[in-house]
């Protein structure tokens, strides 16, 4: 089925409610190759323009159409906008990847290192669920986690996302040069009319984590009324603090003699590690 | 890059403009032909084959990596619409002594069965097959075979594998090469030591492995596959299904760039037997996932060293423990092994060495060939050791190589003289005389790729520089008494010539080579190359270097062969001998330019043809102390690393390697340089990224998002100081092999660079980002 409007697609939708919609295929189609996934029905969504752009609405809110590529979100007027998101869809993967997958598909498909996630939940973002007749606001992190999850005959239609006109950073670790799966990865915003500092590590856990304590604890130690100036001291206990915050001791040892031994595994550390510093040079790129 | 000076080198610069005609000859750069047609994505690989009503055939794996097979059920899988046949090992033939269930099969050692019985010994291991009308039906029946098993332990640790209950009626060692060379009681005054782990590289070709299955009417079978070695894929498959060679046919079709054999014997066999079965053509196409499965990957290696020397830094004596993982089957064990033992002191004179060196069966997946088997995993444990003493001594590690450096007439630790060149230094000295590239410091303005890419997390106050040397040498054809043979016949007719050789262009270029030596030698400018099958003469597997000498050397032959008969008679006719005849430009010229005939005017309308043979003088296996002479020549080459290391993220990038080769001669500059250039992506990838990793002997990322190859960006600049071109004497042309060598030295090269950016001591490839992680 290929719908050519949105109203079109929800009816196909709530007509075969065992549909899978499908936007640019990038995880679904490597699933269904691989045999792991028989879709009764597909719905393509590559008709629907209207969800491919975004809009403007009263607040300061960017509402962006789940049908965003990646390769449109690096482009500079978007990046100008909400540049963490830029940011992530830039480092997502290969050209051809981000040149069709989306932004809808990057939540739904909702795999642990998702690299648009992290940002989404660091700056609360909350999605448009649309079924026949009906829509309702879903924020991101209550979709994650399965809170709140998509309900069958929903679609994903709507990414609301406040404007912040302030730095925000994404930085993820890979073991390479060229494009990867994060090892971790963290999106940090700035929130000046808040005077808050959002941040959350992605890839690290099943679901985005948001190191509330320590974000408290620097947004306290930022000169807010001046050049936003922080002690460098505190960049880097910040960096700890959020690697404490989010990854635990037992961080990788299933079975493993580190479970029994104490402390912190060597996973862990080596994790905490790289989220440290992770942390600490985008919360130094934020405030520079 | 020193500049070919042979016949075509006028030529050469021409090639580059729009509009000059084709480079031609020995020493010019055409281009290879098939370079367009795969780059524009037009190539028709194996995947791509088709028969008018082929049924799809697929293959039901083991996911245990040891168990036994208690039961088979097969009936619900024949009960499916659409499936027309279902073969365990109970339909194979039986083996040549009359053992049930099939005969092994494998290269050198025959010990891995076609499909599995009884006994699974890896995770992944064909246990069934199905060929059916669609290739959804295929799948859907392979999934409804139920096997059952009774799991066993598996041996994944190869030091376990000696203790071990036997996995396999062979027993667990595949082989124990002693090497005993000097005085034992030798000792130097500067001892270093270290323990040297190589991890899974696997060949990872594009190119997933396909085939179609073409039943003959007279029980035969036609195989199309993408086989580098038509002649031993051949005599293996009809083996296995119990016929005679000459039934089974096997046209090469569509290979992928091969880095390592492309055979899987199991692959070709069990297709046939579904076409003998089934009576209709059968194809299958591997997914990604069981192309990891079923070509064998590089040996995993555990390297235990110590290096004697005198205060000044010259070797005294060498010891060491080398141990390979051969996985569940034989395959080319025993060879990476002489290769790892011959070459375990590295390309450096050292009169006292002592190895033990071990090649064991594990439930891992089997390790074959790959481009320097053996001699990569020695080349990063000898050069880490030689970086060690360098600094224990205090000299720098080219001036600790440029001591001990091996030259032409010095003795391998296996007592055997090398006799080839052996430029070491002065390779060495060309590397380390190239401008170094310019730090982000020197040129703040322009953009720095920094570790962890574009976009990435890099931050240039945490980055620090490493630079890092190595030297490595690899053999080239087969060793230890292996018969390298190859024969190729050249015809003739009007105004172009044919090649008829089934030597298996798999990206080295032989294919480019061949049209180049006959231009050469007659003067011809259009050159057919005829695809290669095994109906042809035999002319080898496409591997250790071995076509550029071996067939490169048949054809060469061949061609001269034609030429004497092209010239004779017009040499009697004018009184003269036929060396004062030229060709060149389709033209047969005297050297007083008298004569001036051009070639389709002197054949007259006749066809010539003739076949030769090149077969270079043979080798001897290595004896019980690991004594003699096993190689035919040895290739050499030296490289500088430079690294960038984010030290806080242990994230690492390759800005540049600078290559120097001992190439012989250089008989296509472009195709050496790009085969360099591959090598080193490679050894790179091995460096850094590539690892197909196992637990409990499961692999765990059998994909290429989890087994990460190198992309543009993770591939450094490679610069060629120097292609020496000193000629190998015996070798053809006097050139020598050049793609397996830049392969070995690289991780090394990558190695020594991170080691000076960390000051980490890095012993385990590849290097994980928390081994790079320092301060």
């Amino acid at each position: 089925m290929l719908p050519a409007s949105l109203d079109e697609a929800v009816d196909a939708l709530a007509a075969a409610p065992a549909a899978v919609p499908v936007a640019g295929a990038t995880d679904l189609m490597e699933a269904v190759n691989a045999g792991r996934l028989r879709p009764a029905a597909l719905i393509g969504l590559g008709r629907i323009t209207e969800l491919r752009g975004w809009r403007y609405e009263d607040g300061g809110t960017a509402v962006l159409g789940a049908g965003l590529t990646h390769a449109r979100m690096d482009r500079p007027d978007f990046a100008a906008l909400i540049p963490a998101l830029a940011d992530a869809a830039r480092t997502a993967g290969p050209p051809q990847v981000r040149n069709v997958g989306t932004l809808g598909g990057n939540i739904v498909t909702a795999a642990p290192a998702g690299d648009t996630l992290p940002v989404l939940a660091a700056l609360e973002a909350t999605v448009t669920l649309a079924r026949a007749g009906a829509t309702r606001e879903v924020p991101v992190s209550h979709l994650l986690t399965g809170l709140d999850p998509v309900r069958p005959g929903e679609l994903l239609t709507w990414v609301r996302v406040p404007l912040l006109h302030a730095p925000q950073v994404f930085l993820k670790a890979t073991g390479r040069s060229g494009p990867a799966r994060a090892t971790a990865s963290v999106a940090l915003v700035l929130d000046p009319a808040r005077r808050a500092v959002r941040c959350a590590v992605g890839a690290v856990a099943p679901v985005p984590l948001r190191p509330l304590e320590a974000e408290a604890w620097v947004a306290g130690c930022i000169d807010w009324d001046g050049s936003r100036e922080i002690d460098p001291a505190a960049t880097a206990a910040f960096g700890e603090y959020v690697a404490a915050a989010c990854v635990p001791d037992g961080y990788g040892a299933e079975g493993a003699w580190e479970a029994v031994t104490e402390g912190p595994s060597a996973a862990s550390v080596r994790l905490r590690r790289t989220v440290s510093v992770l942390a600490r040079r985008a919360l130094g790129r934020a405030l520079k | 890059m020193t500049s070919p000076t042979d016949i075509g080198a006028a030529t050469q610069q021409d090639g580059d403009e729009g509009g000059a005609p084709e480079p031609f000859g020995l020493g010019s750069s055409p281009l290879r032909s098939d370079a367009l047609p795969k780059a524009l994505g037009i190539y028709p690989y194996a995947a791509d084959l088709w028969a008018e009503g082929l049924l799809w055939g697929a293959v039901l794996r083991s996911p245990h990596p040891h168990a036994r097979i208690k039961g088979i059920d097969t009936s619900a899988a024949l009960a499916l619409p659409g499936v027309h046949a279902v073969v365990t090992a109970a339909d194979l033939p039986p083996g040549p002594d009359g053992t049930p269930d099939g005969a092994p099969a494998g290269p050198i050692v025959a010990d891995r069965p076609v499909l599995a019985a009884g006994v699974v010994r890896h995770h992944g291991e064909p246990v069934a097959a199905v060929a059916a009308d669609h290739p959804d039906t295929a799948r859907l029946a392979v999934g409804l075979i139920a096997v059952e098993y009774e799991p066993l332990e598996a041996v994944t640790d190869p030091e376990q594998s000696f203790t071990a209950p036997p996995l396999h009626p062979d027993g667990n060692l595949f082989r124990h090469l002693p090497l005993r060379c000097g005085d034992p009681e030798a000792v130097g005054e500067i001892v270093v030591e270290g323990l040297y782990q190589v991890g899974r590289q696997d060949p990872a070709p594009l190119g997933a492995e396909a085939g179609l299955a073409v039943p003959r009417p007279d029980g035969g079978v036609e195989l199309h596959l993408s086989s580098t070695d038509p002649h031993g894929d051949r005599d293996r498959t009809a083996a296995c299904l119990g016929l005679e060679p000459d039934r089974v046919r096997l046209v090469v079709t569509g290979v992928p760039g091969a880095t390592s054999d492309r055979e899987d014997l199991s692959f070709q066999v069990t297709l046939a037997l579904l076409a003998l079965r089934t009576g209709r053509p059968v194809k299958m196409t591997l997914t990604r996932e069981e192309s990891f499965h079923t070509h064998t990957s590089r040996h995993p290696a555990l390297l235990r060293y110590r290096h004697h020397a005198d205060a000044e830094g010259t070797l005294v004596k060498v010891e060491a423990q080398i141990l390979l993982d051969g996985g569940a089957y034989a395959d080319v064990s025993a060879e990476a092994l002489a290769a790892a033992t011959a070459f375990s002191a590295g390309p450096y004179v050292c009169p006292n060495v002592f190895v033990d060196a071990w090649a064991v069966r594990t439930n891992n997946p089997p390790a074959g060939q790959m481009r320097g088997e053996g001699a990569l995993q020695a080349c990063f444990a000898y050069e880490s050791q030689l970086d060690q003493l360098a600094a224990r001594v205090g000299v720098d590690p080219v001036e600790i190589r440029r001591r001990n450096a091996m030259a032409t007439g010095d003795p391998l630790p296996t007592g055997q003289a090398v006799t080839c060149p052996a430029p070491v230094a002065a390779l060495l000295e060309a590397v380390a005389a190239e401008p170094l590239p310019a730090l982000p410091v020197d040129d703040p303005d322009a953009e720095w790729l920094l570790p962890g890419g574009p976009g990435g997390a890099g931050d240039p106050a945490a980055v620090r520089r490493g630079i890092g040397y190595a030297v490595g040498m690899v053999h080239m054809l087969g060793a230890e008494g292996e018969d390298e043979v190859s024969t190729a016949t050249v015809r003739v007719s009007g105004d172009h010539a044919t090649v008829i050789c089934a030597a298996v262009d798999s990206g080295q270029g032989f294919a480019t080579l061949a049209r180049q030596i006959v231009q050469s030698v007659l003067g011809v400018s259009e050159v057919y190359i005829a695809p290669a099958d095994s109906d042809q003469s035999i002319a080898g597997p496409s591997a250790r270097g071995r076509h550029t000498w071996v067939s490169g050397g048949a054809v060469e032959r061949a061609a001269l062969m034609v030429r004497h008969q092209l010239l004779q008679p017009i040499a009697a006719n004018f009184g003269m001998s036929v060396e004062l005849l030229q060709i060149a430009d389709g033209k047969i010229t005297s050297y007083d330019g008298v004569l001036g005939m051009p070639v389709a005017e002197a054949l007259e309308g006749k066809e010539l043809w003739a076949t030769a043979q090149c077969r270079p003088h043979p080798t001897e296996p290595l004896d019980e102390s690991g004594q003699g002479d096993a190689f035919v020549s040895i290739a050499f080459c030296a490289m500088r690393a430079v690294v960038d290391v984010d030290i806080e993220l242990g994230t690492v990038r390759v800005v540049e390697m600078t290559v120097a080769q001992d190439v012989g001669r250089a008989l296509n500059p472009r195709q050496i340089e790009d085969r360099i250039e591959a090598g080193v992506a490679q050894g790179v990838g091995l460096a850094l990224l590539e690892d197909l990793r196992t637990e409990g002997g499961v692999l765990q990322n059998p994909s290429l998002t989890g087994y990460r190859l190198p992309t543009a960006l993770d591939t450094p600049e490679v610069r060629i100081a120097a292609l020496l071109e000193e000629r190998d004497v015996v070798a053809t042309f006097g050139a020598k092999a050049v793609s397996a060598v830049p392969a070995v030295v690289s991780p090394a090269a990558v190695a020594a660079a991170v080691r000076a950016a960390t000051g980490l001591p890095v012993g385990r490839l590849p290097i994980r980002p928390e081994d790079a992680v320092a301060g």
